[in-house]
């Protein structure tokens, strides 16, 4: 029953707040074609705007998730080394190994210079 | 409010910079009030009336020094700078109180292409990127990158001739792939920029050279005000602003010089591009020749200057940075010859043969150079190509000097379907 009742009031806030979203606009007009066109100072475009587009940060996001999974990976790894000893410490050896070529391979490709 | 300048029009827009009233916009999405400002070329027409039909409704337009459209309902024309900020602010109140109606809509309410119903779901398109979907093409892979290989949709468009980061009045094509200027057409010409008088008066007889040099700091302040206002530094390009217009041989750049160092100017990334051969520097000449190395200007032939021990002074680099120090280093070298020449009391000595703030005046004034970023820009990226047009002075000098008049014979005309000039 609890649940029942928790369903209708989700139900009736959705659809309130659905209907404060669209009532307004409902009486908008679109505007008009002259203003759906970019700025461009009184120039004009001749495709739009939409288009593959290169984000030059991507390298060095891609780089921050190296180093993030290497400290993700830590945390935990630091609760159990007491318990397993060199074993762990092997292990974690390893695997920072293995992170570091990427991240020695993306230094190499110039991903710290900023573009 | 948004400003559409015309000739001479960037008076207006430094004075309403000042006024505490307004609130000046970039973009006509922002604005209320649309203010032509000054003499519109016919040519510039049909841009003007794509811009005013930008404005979201409810919005109004001022006309100052320009002949209103006579097609435009409700319109005011005004000539007295003075009265200007008042106005606006009077026919801002009144369209939002419902008191002045909307200006009416001048194009045509229609796509750019027929699309509507065209194609398997009626979007205008035509398999995966063909056809016009919403009226335009999709952008697409036209060109090869000229930076690193990635090839990326270019895209077309024409820019101009009311953007706020170009010299007023000019117009380029520009292909863009990601934020790489791929190629620049520069279409329309800036409008040729008025000196001060004294620059004209130095051409008919002698003139004090204190005058001379504050005219000059006054006109390398103003073009910093515009640089630095593109750089997002508002509070340093008022501070420009005001000390250009209370200049006086009292005056120091000391403040704004610290200022910049430390707002990070001249460490911004934009300004690292944008440089110029020795042949492109004498091209524009002035400033920009001497910031590129160039030796050359003509206070050094005055025998007045040379009493006040004028030598030029010169960067190496050529490039936007190197632009703007000089800028500083001369409005710098202003203010001390007009200090000097003040008090020694020197006048030029020569009348043929002046350096104006955009370069030199031998038999022509100098000519507009703006086809030469046509060369300059492409392999810029955008933010770059934007400092580097902000630090060249490419406009021509008019044929008449700066209106000085603040005070008109009609300070406000209400203009009705009838009368008016042509549109």
């Amino acid at each position: 029953m609890a649940l029942m009742t928790l369903f209708v009031i989700l139900i009736f806030s959705l659809g309130a707040g659905i209907l404060m979203q669209c009532l307004p606009m409902r009486r908008q007009t679109k505007p008009p074609w002259s203003q759906r066109a970019p700025f461009l100072g009184g120039g004009t475009p001749d495709s739009h705007a939409w288009s593959r587009y290169h984000i030059r940060y991507y390298p060095m996001t891609l780089l921050l998730i190296a180093f993030e999974m290497e400290m993700m990976f830590m945390y935990p790894w630091a609760v159990v080394f007491v318990e397993k000893g060199m074993k762990a410490m092997m292990e974690m050896g390893m695997f920072l190994a293995i992170l570091s070529v990427g991240i020695v391979y993306a230094w190499r490709e110039g991903v710290f210079k900023w573009q | 409010m948004f400003p559409v300048l015309g000739v001479q029009g960037d008076k207006a827009l430094r004075h309403l910079t000042l006024s505490p009233d307004i609130e000046l916009v970039d973009s006509p999405r922002h604005a209320s009030v649309l203010l032509v400002a000054g003499e519109i070329p016919a040519d510039r027409f049909e841009p003007l009336r794509r811009v005013h039909d930008q404005l979201p409704y409810p919005f109004t337009t001022l006309w100052f020094r320009c002949e209103p459209w006579p097609h435009l309902e409700n319109v005011t024309r005004i000539d007295d700078l003075d009265v200007l900020p008042a106005a606006l602010v009077t026919a801002y109140h009144e369209l939002m109180e419902g008191r002045r109606e909307s200006s009416p809509r001048i194009l045509l309410d229609k796509p750019p292409n027929p699309w509507e119903g065209a194609g398997d779901f009626g979007q205008g398109g035509e398999g995966m990127m063909g056809g016009v979907p919403y009226g335009r093409p999709m952008a697409m892979n036209m060109e090869d990158d000229i930076r690193d290989g990635l090839t990326l949709d270019s895209l077309t468009f024409r820019l101009g001739p009311f953007f706020f980061a170009f010299p007023p009045g000019m117009a380029a094509e520009i292909t863009l792939q990601g934020d790489l200027v791929q190629t620049w057409k520069t279409q329309r010409a800036p409008y040729p920029q008025s000196l001060d008088p004294v620059f004209f008066a130095a051409r008919k007889r002698l003139v004090p050279i204190a005058a001379l040099e504050l005219a000059r700091a006054r006109h390398h302040l103003y073009r910093l005000f515009h640089a630095l206002h593109l750089a997002g530094l508002e509070s340093a390009s008022l501070s420009a602003l005001r000390l250009a217009n209370n200049l006086s041989t009292t005056s120091t750049l000391d403040g704004l010089r610290r200022y910049l160092s430390r707002s990070g100017f001249f460490r911004l990334a934009a300004i690292k591009g944008g440089e110029l051969g020795p042949e492109q520097a004498r091209r524009i000449g002035g400033p920009a020749a001497r910031a590129a190395g160039l030796d050359e200007d003509l206070r050094s032939d005055d025998a007045g200057y040379r009493r006040l021990g004028f030598s030029p002074v010169c960067q190496a680099s050529g490039d936007t940075r190197a632009r703007w120090r000089q800028v500083l280093a001369e409005i710098d070298q202003s203010l001390q010859l007009a200090r000097q020449a003040e008090r020694d009391d020197v006048s030029t000595s020569e009348v043929d043969r002046i350096e104006t703030p955009r370069g030199p005046w031998l038999e022509k004034r100098p000519e507009d150079a703006s086809a030469l970023l046509d060369e300059i820009l492409p392999g810029q990226e955008w933010g770059d190509a934007l400092a580097t047009i902000a630090s060249l002075d490419v406009a021509a000098v008019a044929e008449a000097p700066l209106d000085t008049q603040t005070t008109g014979e009609s300070p406000i005309t209400e203009l009705s379907d009838d009368e008016g000039g042509p549109a």
